[in-house]
């Protein structure tokens, strides 16, 4: 008699996809160091390939997306770095590494000799110096922004600004920020902004790969911004990606939000600040009217005439401006003695004509309203 | 050639002047050496600004405008609706 099985059972399909799921889920997104051999380019577009050390290989798949950009396909015993993730293909019951990115390792280290040649050249010229260094406007009314206008940079900084700091104007000058073309872009933009009436200029992008930094380590792009006449802001990628255009720029954010954050004042604090003026201000006035009353009592027996008409005519002008002051404790002004006749309304009774005989009208004094009725006689 | 700053603009620039201003004013009526018509002179300008900066403030929408430049070089701007 023939055992069956104990336990449950799969399909073979069912354990495909449970492996599958299982590589994609558990490994994230890395980078390799291999040599490619036998890459097979398909009418497709898609490249497939062997990645492979001293003691191991992995087949490797690059789609045509990615592809377009890697360049030509590599030949034989290249020595590359490969970003991808793995996954498990089930129709071939084959573990897959599926490529993103590949980049020959003779061109990076080609690539850090020229950053290095770029960075001392910049830095013989004093383009890194601290005494250089500007310090950013206060409240920046008008703002050139430099960055791609289909990216997550301006996104991010009209965000950020339209809570801190409604009152600006951001002048966007579009510019590519990565792959071919964007360093000679990033020139003519940053170009650009010396013929605008601005105060501040951000320049950035969003986080990426080593090499899609690359236009904000170009040398004409970092002279480019050291020219620009108003101070700089460096935003270019994420916190640990640091560009040549970060070490010329007068103030290097971490990111671009970090950018509009460091541009503008909060515009709570401004809100704060003048409440407390507003605050001192009508206080002055108060002791301002001691001070007055004061000098009332000791002049008034000597100077009579000419001090105490002008003094009224002072005091009359302080009334009225007591009456403007709604938004700074009018109460003040009340506390002096003053008082204002009110209407049922609530309008203000100025002149005679408001009082006719008989007519019932509320006078507003420091610590509440009393009726009161004007005389019939 | 520049483009003029756009005539709605209500320059952010001038609130920190407004500020600066009022502050100054702030503190020569608090030194109290003015005599009294100076003093309700600033004391009327303090309250104007104080009132023209909370309305700024009040009604302030940011503008995002993209520039562009012409084949003969003029520059343009024109509004985002970011």
């Amino acid at each position: 008699m023939t055992v069956g099985p104990s336990s449950e059972v799969l399909t073979v399909s069912q354990f495909a996809a449970a492996i599958k799921q299982l590589v994609e889920s558990t490994i994230r997104p890395l980078w390799l160091r291999g040599e490619v051999t036998g890459c097979k380019v398909w009418s497709s577009g898609h490249w497939y390939f062997t990645l492979r050390d001293a003691q191991a290989q992995l087949r490797c798949c690059m789609w045509r997306t990615h592809t377009e950009r890697a360049g030509r396909p590599p030949a034989d015993g290249t020595a590359v770095y490969a970003l991808g993730r793995p996954t498990f293909y089930d129709g071939k019951g084959e573990f897959q590494f599926l490529v993103q990115r590949l980049l020959p390792t003779a061109d990076i280290g080609g690539e850090q000799r020229r950053l290095d040649r770029v960075k001392a050249a910049l830095a013989a010229d004093g383009l890194f110096d601290v005494a250089r260094k500007r310090r950013l406007p206060r409240c920046p009314g008008r703002v050139a922004l430099v960055t791609s206008t289909d990216g997550a940079a301006l996104r991010d900084i009209v965000t950020v600004t339209r809570k801190r700091w409604p009152l600006a104007t951001l002048l966007v000058v579009d510019s590519r920020v990565q792959g071919g073309g964007a360093a000679r872009e990033l020139v003519a933009a940053l170009n650009l902004v010396n013929r605008l009436d601005v105060e501040l200029c951000i320049v950035g992008r969003g986080g990426g790969a080593q090499l899609d930094l690359a236009a904000f380590n170009d040398e004409a792009v970092c002279r480019a911004l050291a020219a620009v006449r108003v101070p700089t802001i460096s935003a270019v990628g994420h916190e640990t990606d640091v560009s040549l255009s970060d070490l010329v720029a007068d103030v290097r954010a971490a990111t671009p939000s970090a950018a509009a954050e460091l541009a503008f004042a909060d515009v709570a604090d401004v809100r704060r600040q003048l409440h407390q003026l507003g605050a001192r201000l009508a206080r002055s006035l108060g002791r301002r009217a001691e001070v007055l009353d004061e000098r009332l009592a000791r002049a008034g027996d000597r100077l009579e005439g000419a001090v105490e008409q002008r003094l009224s005519a002072v005091a009359h002008r302080a009334d009225r401006l007591g009456a403007e002051l709604d938004a700074l404790s009018p109460l003040r002004v009340l506390q002096r003695g003053y008082a204002v006749a009110l209407a049922a309304s609530g309008r203000v009774l100025r002149r005679r004509a408001d009082f006719p005989p008989g007519a019932e009208f509320r006078l507003r004094v420091t610590d509440g309203v009393v009726p009161a009725r004007a005389s019939e006689a | 050639m520049t483009q003029p700053p756009d005539q709605t603009d209500t320059g952010a620039a001038s609130i920190t002047d407004e500020l600066d201003r009022l502050e100054q004013i702030v503190r020569a009526l608090e030194a109290d050496d003015l005599d009294l018509d100076a003093a309700l002179r600033l004391f009327e300008e303090g309250v104007a600004r104080l009132r023209s900066a909370r309305e700024r403030l009040a009604t302030a929408q940011l503008r995002v405008r993209t520039v562009l430049e012409d084949a003969d070089g003029t520059l343009h701007d024109t509004r985002r609706d970011d």
